[in-house]
């Protein structure tokens, strides 16, 4: 990091306040400096404390100053429509994550299959499956953008989030809880008001072998679930990207397994492979289904395993946060490569890599990516952000 | 050259009723204020009022036999001037009838005509002027809620201080009014950190949303160059200084509005329609790593207008959602304005000359604010107030200010359709012959 001007500081005391040079180092710039400040003295103004405001907004700074993230130290970050709630030990939702996950909403809102026949009692469902959910973020947005539609529609909304991490689950449910109170997404059933929406999240290994056979049999209830969205923001940065790319505020102070697959994941994922293939080559298996895909890099371990899970649950569309356009490449090579039963569900022509905003589209961003003979098509503009696919029937 | 000497106050005030000062030191200049209300109404806005009311007794009686909305709809828009014709009338009936008992042979009958002519007469003038402000067309985004932006002429730190003066004016003003009111932005300028003499800071821009409906009717004439004349805080040799600060009012559009209103933004012929592929939106981000590599609270946004241009930025709120709904909303008040303006010009052009002198446009310099002397000129109106900080405070006096503005747009509103009115029946007079 570049050292900061001490005329730097002289300045943020003289504009700014002389806590401004506390933070600033955390902050590295003026104005974000004047941002954080005044959010923090917003949120002490909306929270009441017997603790004296002066006092407070001191002690955040010092915890600011010491490289927390301001997301930590006020504990929440706005996240579209929602309000998340955030504490050390859980990843921090990030604004590209609100950006893909704005467009997933906006697409299902447009494909949304019109309201059945009043007369029929079956209603139609819409399920969205989370993988490695964190906060709940991804899951509790698409739910407040989707139950009002949802609802008046008469389709039934079913969202789970799945986590690994008993912090996260616990803090997901209490975003449900804490979004419910604010009014920021409707209530799910109540005697009052009847609900076929709902929203749940729950601790599960996605690596465990029986994975799936408890994400199917959990539903004994209705008939198999079809699941309609398989959305996930999974660890994705290699361990030397861990080292040298991230903030530094990312590396001391935010949860290493959400950022990072473990290296036991990749030989899950390769024990995986031995298992059912009698060679650790992926092509010479006998049965498609059978077959796992193999990556070769640890930061890939998450897609390969979510990809094999894609193959037995066939969910209609698909969306994985990537860190990179080459990544992305890789995800989308993966696809490929699965052997002939994943690249027949998701065709290629079909897939999109989204970027940091994939909703506004720049002219001098390139358009069409090349992945081992395949064009993809590139949407929005930025960093290559997240994978789409979607099944050949929808 | 004789320059005017400081005098006093209280011996200006002792000094008034002794003499009557000579016609060149009254103040004449840069007021081109209210004149004097004629008594009645001009014959030919009471001819465009008779027509008004005869439609209105011609719609009112096709309601009765069957209802039909739009017609309720102009009924009850020109209802104001057929019953204002009414009075009017009946008040005229009076006067006549008045005047036929003054020459009556009854000596006491005469007297008492006397006695209640003047009030008569007075009533008149009244009802003639309700009459004409029944005229005068209703401003399209009256109804509605405002935005009062604040920005600082060209210049130094001073006009900064002085915009921040303004900003907490109307907002002491709107506060002891009880309207509600939302600080949309206050920004400070991060050049220096020095501070105003009261503590101003270095105002860079302020939008101050002012949540009451009816409240763009209220502010309307605020729009324009605020000066200020006055020894600044950084001034060493005590030097008068003038700076100017530009306050726009721009009607802001309430959030649920219903279809087919002016301020309905999903109705292409709404003044507030934007077509969303006009507009650039970009979030300040620097490009590079992101996603779960940094953590950084980035909630900038950025909106461009292509066509005209206009930029909004906003980064007030921690939430992108919330920034983009601001931004997305003070750039359609920004359009919206800059249409109307564009339509005014062209009316303004179109008509006579006479009615374009009092226009507002940004440019015109309407009121000073000057601290040696503690007074406060509305050139328009040509009022004065002597208790400015009252006025800062935005107290009794600010608001005697702002109804002796609000007076002043209302007679041009009436001079505007008194020339219209006249255009219209010279025309006709021509394409009769």
């Amino acid at each position: 990091m570049p050292r900061l001007r001490p005329a730097l500081f002289w300045r943020a005391r003289r504009t700014i306040s002389p806590l401004a040079t506390l933070i600033l180092p955390a902050c590295r710039d003026l104005a974000s400096a004047a941002n954080e400040l005044r959010w923090m003295r917003e949120h002490i103004a909306a929270t009441p404390s017997p603790m004296p405001s002066k006092m407070r907004l001191w002690f955040m700074c010092d915890q600011r100053a010491k490289g927390k993230p301001l997301q930590y130290v006020l504990g929440s970050q706005p996240f579209g429509h929602v309000d998340i709630k955030c504490r050390p030990g859980v990843l921090i939702p990030r604004p590209e994550t609100e950006a893909y996950t704005n467009e997933m909403a906006r697409l299902l809102l447009s494909t949304l299959p019109p309201q059945p026949s009043s007369d029929s009692p079956q209603l139609t469902s819409l399920n969205i499956l989370d993988l490695c959910s964190g906060t709940g973020c991804i899951a509790l947005e698409l739910y407040a953008q989707l139950q009002p539609a949802a609802q008046s529609a008469g389709h039934a909304l079913s969202v789970l989030g799945i986590d690994v991490s008993r912090q996260a689950v616990q803090l997901a449910r209490e975003n449900v809880a804490h979004n419910t109170q604010l009014n920021l997404i409707p209530g799910t059933t109540t005697a009052t008001s009847p609900n076929n929406a709902d929203i749940r999240f729950e601790q599960a290994d996605i690596f465990a072998p029986d994975f799936e056979e408890r994400l199917v049999s959990n539903n004994q209830s209705q008939t198999p679930k079809s699941w309609d969205v398989l959305i996930s923001n999974p660890p994705y940065i290699s361990s030397r990207g861990f080292a040298r790319d991230t903030a530094r505020s990312v590396r001391n102070h935010e949860p290493r397994l959400a950022l990072t697959p473990l290296p036991s994941h990749k030989t899950t994922t390769a024990a995986a492979a031995a298992t059912t293939t009698t060679t650790t080559t992926t092509t010479t298996t006998t049965e498609s289904q059978q077959q796992t895909i193999f990556s070769s890099r640890l930061e890939d371990a998450f897609y390969a395993r979510i990809l094999a899970l894609c193959r037995r649950l066939r969910p209609k569309r698909v969306l994985l946060e990537v860190g990179s356009m080459q990544q992305a490449a890789r995800v989308v090579d993966m696809v490929a490569g699965g052997g002939p039963g994943l690249a027949e569900l998701y065709p290629l022509q079909r897939a999109e890599i989204w970027r940091d905003d994939p909703r506004h589209d720049r002219p001098d961003d390139c358009r069409q990516k090349s992945v081992g003979g395949h064009e993809i098509r590139v949407r929005g503009f930025g960093e290559g952000r997240s994978v789409y696919l979607c099944r050949a029937d929808v | 050259m004789l320059t005017a000497p400081w005098v006093c106050r209280s011996c200006v005030r002792s000094l008034r009723s002794l003499w009557i000062p000579h016609p060149r030191l009254l103040r004449r200049a840069s007021t081109n204020g209210a004149t004097d209300p004629t008594p009645g109404i001009s014959p030919s806005l009471l001819e465009r009022a008779r027509k008004i009311a005869a439609e209105h007794g011609q719609l009112s009686v096709s309601l009765e036999a069957n209802f039909d909305p739009k017609t309720a709809k102009r009924a009850g828009e020109i209802s104001r001037v057929a019953a204002a014709l009414r009075e009017f009338e009946q008040a005229r009936t009076g006067l006549g009838e008045l005047q036929t008992l003054l020459t009556s042979d009854d000596a006491e009958m005469r007297e008492l005509a006397q006695d209640d002519l003047e009030a008569t007469k007075a009533q008149l003038a009244d009802l003639g002027h309700n009459l004409s402000v029944a005229l005068s067309p209703k401003h399209p985004f009256a109804d509605m809620p405002c935005l009062i932006e604040i920005h600082p002429g060209p210049g130094g730190t001073e006009g900064r201080f002085f915009a921040d003066t303004v900003f907490h004016m109307y907002q002491a003003y709107c506060a002891n009014k009880g309207y509600r009111t939302r600080v949309v932005q206050y920004e400070a300028s991060d050049s220096d950190g020095q501070k105003g003499s009261e503590g101003e800071i270095a105002l860079q821009e302020a939008v101050l949303e002012v949540q009451e409906p009816g409240a763009y009717a209220a502010f309307r004439g605020e729009a324009g160059m605020h000066r200020v004349q006055r020894v600044p805080a950084t001034e060493k040799s005590g030097r008068t200084h003038t700076s100017a600060v530009a306050v726009w009012v721009l009607p802001s559009f309430p959030e649920n509005s219903g279809p087919g209103t002016a301020s309905d933004v999903e109705n292409p012929d709404s003044d507030f329609y934007i077509d969303p592929t006009e507009v650039r939106t970009e979030t300040m981000r620097a490009r590079g790593a992101g996603g779960q590599h940094v953590n950084k609270t980035e909630s900038a946004i950025r909106l461009t207008h292509m066509p005209t241009g206009t930029t909004v930025s906003m980064q007030d709120s921690r939430s992108q959602a919330s920034n983009r709904v601001s931004a997305w909303r003070i750039l359609r008040s920004r359009i919206a304005a800059q249409k109307r303006e564009a339509r005014e010009e062209l009316t303004r052009s179109m008509r006579s000359s006479v009615l374009s002198q009092s226009q507002i446009t940004r440019g015109d310099k309407i009121r000073t604010y000057n601290y040696q002397q503690d007074r406060c000129t509305d050139h328009r109106s040509g009022m004065d107030v002597h208790n400015l900080p009252d006025v800062l405070a935005g107290g009794g006096s600010l608001n005697k200010i702002m109804d002796s503005v609000q007076t002043w747009l209302l007679d041009r509103d009436i001079q505007n359709v008194i020339a219209e009115e006249e255009a219209t029946s010279a025309s006709d007079k021509k394409g009769g012959k």
